[in-house]
């Protein structure tokens, strides 16, 4: 009898730990009635960016994929429109933290990539929304909306990163 | 504080982007229908002034000539199918009656406004029509043989007297119209010269828009767009009947409000019918009524009814989307669309 | 507290305030763009990509339209349209009410159904509605 064994290191620990975190948020978010049809503030967002600079952009690829697959299987939307939703949003953010992450640390802070992440999470949604979901141009009229919340909800996930990562400096 | 004087600069310029109009334009709904007056060239506070005294008349006439809320026209409808003769202290509603006998003749029992009975029946009694059913055949044929008509009222001494129990009185097809020559007083009263007033597709276009005449629309019955467009001569008025606006659709087949009371069946051979008519007393009135009968006349009929009925204006759209046009609206229309030209006849 | 406040206001640098700055005129030109909308004239009810028919807003009807969960019910009532029901789990196109001007959208997308104004093209001054 052989036992095939998977070397589960810390960084994986790491990871499972961030993504349970990012799935609980997204859950209690889930249950809490949002204001506004379809506007939600994202907190699960604030585990990935503490995740991409606590520790690196791959950690935080994972954190982000594995949130959008759990909590939609959790959710019983898995493969639904909006797990399909979801997951665009979250790569068009990524893709576009993946783009600015190298600007100047001096001038740039988490504040301006976090607006860009969120204001790519609004276009990675409004992509399927018009290609696939209802494909009339009509939904752009809840775009001005939907950017101001992007702008709104994106400044605090960032002022709150960046009190988690004074709270919990790098190592 | 950078940031809040530019956002401020550009919240400014956002709000004032909007530039300044000569036109006042307000809006209500009455009658079942959109109202919709535009006022050229006169201050803000005349023109509120003059479009509320004129919507005020609009609730007024509503409230009168009601066909199935209660109303002085239900109030004759119960006594008449009581049989009981009823009193009427109203000259108006009596000379709108007496009006309504001698239209009634005149387009040959095609607009017959005694038929409420049928409309009931049809389901078009209501401001939400949802019970989509088509009535049972045998009762829409009894009640077509009852014929129903308005000549069978009597008005003698303000007593208002029917032999038939069947009639029941809708003015659908006539207060509008009417309406319309009220608001042309109002305006005549105030002084406004300039006016394009719309009660769901009876247009009267009063004066001009500055230098140049009112310009309206013709609704494509079948797409949400206009077919063409006309230029409106002071003072003319147009008016529409179409199976576009009121009506259901039953296994494809669409039933609309513009019941043939010579069949009891809404007409589906024609898909709307507008009417052109010049400046004069009743032009509101005409252009509500003389389009019915153009819309529900056969084919080969349309062109004789118009000339009986005086009118030189016509556009009519048949269910083959083909187009009947009279000679002289032919040179005075624009058409918004590519039509081909083996669709259109010109009479 | 005020102290803290002024931590928060030091942690923005002088490349994240462009980045606001580019942010609110975005907001304000597409707010421009894209809500500079006069009043609607007709109605689309959309059953996922398939347009299912245009309607006047100038009339009192309700209409039925199937969608993939159930019976979605839609009113128009003079100039205006809403959801009254639907069996969608969160109700969220009944909550957002009366919408009135062209490119406003309802859209309820577990049934799969979407409504959305249109204006006229205004080549003219009124129209035989």
């Amino acid at each position: 009898m052989t036992l095939s064994t998977i070397k589960i290191t810390d960084r994986d620990h790491q990871i499972a730990k961030l993504s349970a975190i990012a799935v609980a948020l997204s859950l209690v978010e889930f249950f809490f009635p949002s204001p506004i049809p379809g506007v939600k503030p994202g907190i699960a967002n604030i585990i990935i960016l503490y995740t991409i600079f606590k520790f690196d952009m791959q950690m935080g690829v994972w954190v982000s994929l594995i949130r959008v697959f759990v909590t939609s299987i959790i959710l019983g939307s898995f493969l639904s429109p909006t797990f399909f939703l979801s997951l665009s949003g979250a790569i068009f953010s990524l893709l576009s933290l993946m783009v600015f992450k190298n600007l100047k640390r001096e001038y740039f802070s988490i504040i301006s990539l976090s607006l860009i992440a969120s204001l790519a999470h609004i276009f990675g949604q409004f992509i399927i929304v018009r290609i696939w979901i209802i494909p009339h141009n009509g939904i752009f009229y809840l775009l001005p909306i939907f950017i101001v919340s992007a702008f709104i909800f994106g400044l605090v996930t960032a002022l709150i990163t960046i009190k988690l990562l004074q709270l919990n400096p790098k190592k | 504080m950078r940031l809040n004087s530019l956002f401020i600069f550009f919240l400014i310029s956002f709000l004032f982007g909007c530039s300044e109009n000569k036109i006042q334009h307000s809006k209500d709904f009455i009658f079942g229908t959109l109202i919709d007056i535009k006022i050229y060239g006169e201050s803000k506070v005349i023109a509120e002034n003059v479009s509320n005294e004129i919507f005020n008349e609009f609730h007024r006439l509503h409230k009168l000539l009601h066909p199935w809320e209660k109303s002085l026209i239900t109030d004759i409808n119960n006594a008449i199918s009581k049989k009981q003769p009823i009193p009427i202290n109203n000259d108006e509603v009596i000379n709108i009656l007496k009006n309504t006998q001698y239209l009634e003749k005149k387009t040959k029992n095609l607009f017959n406004p005694s038929i409420g009975k049928l409309i009931t029946l049809w389901g078009f009694h209501s401001d939400f029509y949802d019970n989509e059913v088509i009535p049972n055949q045998e009762k829409i044929l009894k009640l077509v043989s009852s014929n129903p008509s308005m000549r069978s009222i009597e008005i003698v001494n303000g007593i208002l007297k029917s032999n038939n129990e069947n009639v029941q009185i809708d003015l659908g097809g006539y207060a509008k119209g009417y309406a319309l020559d009220q608001a042309k007083k109002i305006l005549l009263k105030n002084n406004v010269k300039n006016a394009l007033i719309n009660i769901g597709g009876n247009i009267l276009a009063s004066g001009k828009h500055g230098e140049r005449n009112w310009l309206v629309g013709i609704q494509n019955p079948r797409k949400p767009n206009a077919l063409a467009t006309i230029s409106l001569d002071p003072g003319w008025t147009i008016g529409t009947s179409g199976d576009y606006q009121r009506y259901y659709i039953i296994n494809n087949k669409r039933y609309s409000h513009l019941i043939n009371p010579k069949t009891g069946y809404p007409d589906n051979k024609t898909q709307s019918a507008t009417i052109l008519l010049p400046p004069s007393k009743n032009s509101g009135v005409h252009s509500d009524v003389f389009s019915k009968p153009l819309f529900l006349a056969d084919k080969k009929n349309k062109a004789a009814m118009a000339k009986a009925l005086n009118i030189g204006y016509f556009l009519i759209i048949l269910d083959d989307n083909s187009i009947l046009i009279s000679e002289s609206l032919n040179k005075k229309i624009n058409w918004e669309e590519e039509i081909e030209k083996k669709i259109i006849t010109i009479l | 507290m005020k102290k803290k406040l002024l931590q928060s206001y030091k942690l923005i640098k002088i490349g994240d305030w462009f980045t606001i700055i580019l942010f609110c005129l975005l907001i304000i030109i597409s707010t421009k763009l894209l809500w500079n909308m006069p009043q609607g004239e007709y109605l689309e009810i959309y059953k996922n990509n398939e347009l299912l028919a245009t309607y006047s807003l100038n009339q009192k009807i309700t209409k039925e339209i199937k969608g993939k969960k159930g019976k979605t019910k839609i009113v128009i009532d003079n100039g205006r349209v809403r959801f009254s029901s639907s069996p969608c789990p969160k109700k969220y196109c009944i909550h957002q009410g009366w919408i009135t001007k062209a490119n406003q959208t309802i859209i309820c997308i577990p049934n799969e159904i979407s409504i959305s104004i249109i204006g006229a093209k205004k080549g003219y001054d009124t129209i035989n509605y």
